[in-house]
């Protein structure tokens, strides 16, 4: 057993860290929602889902059936980040606005905002399974089945390790996800519009007394939130080849979390546990087999809560709130 | 007048807590509002800078109607507030608590960062540190040195001397003055009365949401009534 794991560590942490940079992604948008309205955004999953359709859709647009390379590949690639992003950033938007803050505005409680939130979750669901699939992407009465992704690129080791063979598409996923992150924290710690994100998430009442606009910065939050869930929208597009109506849910369920195990509201905390999310499932399943993933995954988080209850960055609310 | 409320009224669900309060604060004054827990300051103040909406009566400032304005847009029209509790933001450095009064502002703050700096030494001794890390004096001094960024044209201070030892509070109060003489109006809502009659111009006494009395600060430090309720009733000193 021990000789396996030391054969297959390498391998498994590569891949970890792969998925786990997916998940810090997405969980970046359940973290930074929960940090301005203290509620998780269940519908954050389909955020994601819309951001992957629509990257096929321009795939498909393009005419894209095989491997690319050099500069078209380069071109194409930054195309399909901006229409993911803006996809899901987008929709992200509109959902605040139609599910989110008509509540807000009638003084609804939280678990309102969650039924909207799981209401609107499932309708996204259907929309996709039920008009957009079978429609929009040409499948008539298969809008429940997997639609396939074209291969993007060859996929090649650009260096190895030891015995560890280190992928193109697994560099780039982790390259993309640490660039958009380091963008997002300078974005949110260093620029005017990120303080005032800040000082919502610390205090809202006092915020509007030095002139922030409430309204303006939620919306600017779930903006940033969906356009992260769309740079792993497309990464997960590219790696996974599949997708489907609900290919957000488990993500969505994995990504938050992971943005809890981080300690919720905590950007860095988000990366900290996607990451350690992504590492525990494929270190566990060298132990138990592939297929106890998930459950490895979950115990850990129980573990870690049981210890930690505000997660492993986390700090009580009234403490610092990146 | 610089601000003038006419007959506000202000209700939390069904209950009233403001029942028709008129005041007015002339420019260059520090006028205080004074009155038990419970009796409406804060709620006042919270009406004059936006957080809360009005039932009936209005808000001018300035000459202007701003009764309807959003909040956020009162700080930008010249209202500066220190709030209730302080409300400094507990994962910001001192400087970036202090940059967030100008948030409303575009340019260049370093001169008034430095301004705030030269009014409270302290604050520029500890300008890295978290905000929810510094004692309850330090915060009070960030609280107003923060409002002051937004250069206002009145300063609505809610209990600065709350939960304070009476050096710091003494030390607050002649910072207030200071600010007062470089030109800044200040409403100052107090629970310690004494010192705050002693320090302003003009008072009003709020009791259950209206205003019972209206006088020179000067003239109800020798009110009987006023002594009784407030002032701890102890006669022939003050």
């Amino acid at each position: 057993m021990l000789n396996d794991f030391i054969s297959q560590v390498g391998p498994s942490t590569v891949g970890g860290l792969a998925s786990g940079a997916i998940y810090a992604l997405i969980a970046l948008g359940y973290t930074m929602v929960y940090g301005v309205l203290r509620l998780i955004n269940f519908a954050h999953s389909e955020i994601f889902m819309i951001g992957s359709f629509a990257a096929l859709f321009v795939i498909n647009l393009m005419g894209i059936t095989g491997p690319l390379s050099g500069i078209a590949l380069v071109g194409t690639m930054l195309l399909l980040l901006l229409a993911s992003m803006a996809a899901s950033g987008g929709a992200a938007v509109v959902l605040e606005r139609v599910a989110y803050r008509p509540l807000r505005r009638r003084g609804a409680s939280r678990l309102a905002a969650l039924i909207s939130a799981i209401g609107a979750s499932i309708f996204l669901q259907e929309l996709f399974a039920l008009v957009i699939i079978p429609e929009v992407f040409d499948r008539p009465s298969q809008g429940r089945n997997q639609v396939p992704v074209p291969r993007l690129f060859d996929r090649e080791t650009v260096f190895s390790i030891g015995n560890t063979d280190i992928r193109n598409d697994h560099l780039f996923i982790i390259v993309a996800a640490v660039v958009m992150m380091v963008l997002l924290d300078v974005f949110v710690n260093r620029t005017r519009i990120g303080r005032g994100i800040r000082a919502t998430s610390q205090d809202p009442e006092t915020a509007v007394l030095m002139g922030v606009n409430i309204d303006s910065i939620i919306r600017t939050t779930f903006l940033v939130g969906g356009a992260m869930a769309g740079v792993a929208a497309l990464l997960y597009a590219m790696e996974f080849e599949n997708l489907r109506f609900n290919v957000g849910f488990l993500l969505g369920v994995k990504a938050f979390t992971a943005a809890v195990l981080g300690g919720i509201g905590n950007l860095r905390g988000a990366l900290l546990g996607g990451l350690m999310l992504g590492l525990i499932e494929n270190w566990g399943s060298i132990f138990f087999g592939s297929e106890w993933k998930d459950v490895i995954a979950f115990s850990v988080l129980v573990l870690v809560l049981l210890f930690r209850p505000t997660g492993i960055l986390g700090e009580s609310l009234q403490r610092a709130r990146a | 007048m610089l601000l003038e409320i006419k007959d506000i009224h202000v209700h939390y669900g069904k209950i009233e807590a403001l029942k028709g309060v008129s005041l007015e604060v002339d420019e260059g004054e520090i006028v205080t509002l004074i009155g038990a827990n419970g009796a409406g300051k804060t709620t006042t103040l919270k009406t004059i800078s936006g957080l809360r909406g009005l039932s009936s009566g209005s808000v001018f400032f300035d000459g202007k109607d701003i009764s309807r304005l959003p909040g956020h847009k009162r700080v930008l029209v010249g209202i500066g507030q220190s709030p209730e509790g302080r409300g400094v933001f507990p994962g910001m450095t001192v400087t970036e608590n202090l940059l967030m009064g100008a948030y409303a502002r575009r340019g260049d703050f370093s001169k008034d960062l430095a301004e705030v700096f030269e009014l409270f030494p302290r604050l520029a001794e500890r300008k890295d540190q978290a905000g929810g890390t510094m004692s309850g004096g330090e915060q009070q001094m960030v609280a107003i040195g923060r409002a002051l960024m937004s250069k206002p044209k009145v300063l609505l201070l809610d209990e600065p001397s709350m939960g304070l030892a009476p050096m710091l509070v003494a030390q607050i109060f002649s910072i207030i003055k200071e600010i007062n003489a470089r030109g800044t109006t200040v409403l100052l809502v107090e629970q310690n009365a004494q010192q705050a009659l002693q320090l302003a111009h003009r008072a009003y006494v709020l009791e259950t949401g209206r205003v019972v009395k209206s006088a020179p600060a000067a003239d109800l430090l020798d009110d009987p009534q006023v002594r009784e309720a407030y002032l701890g009733g102890a006669l022939g000193q003050h």
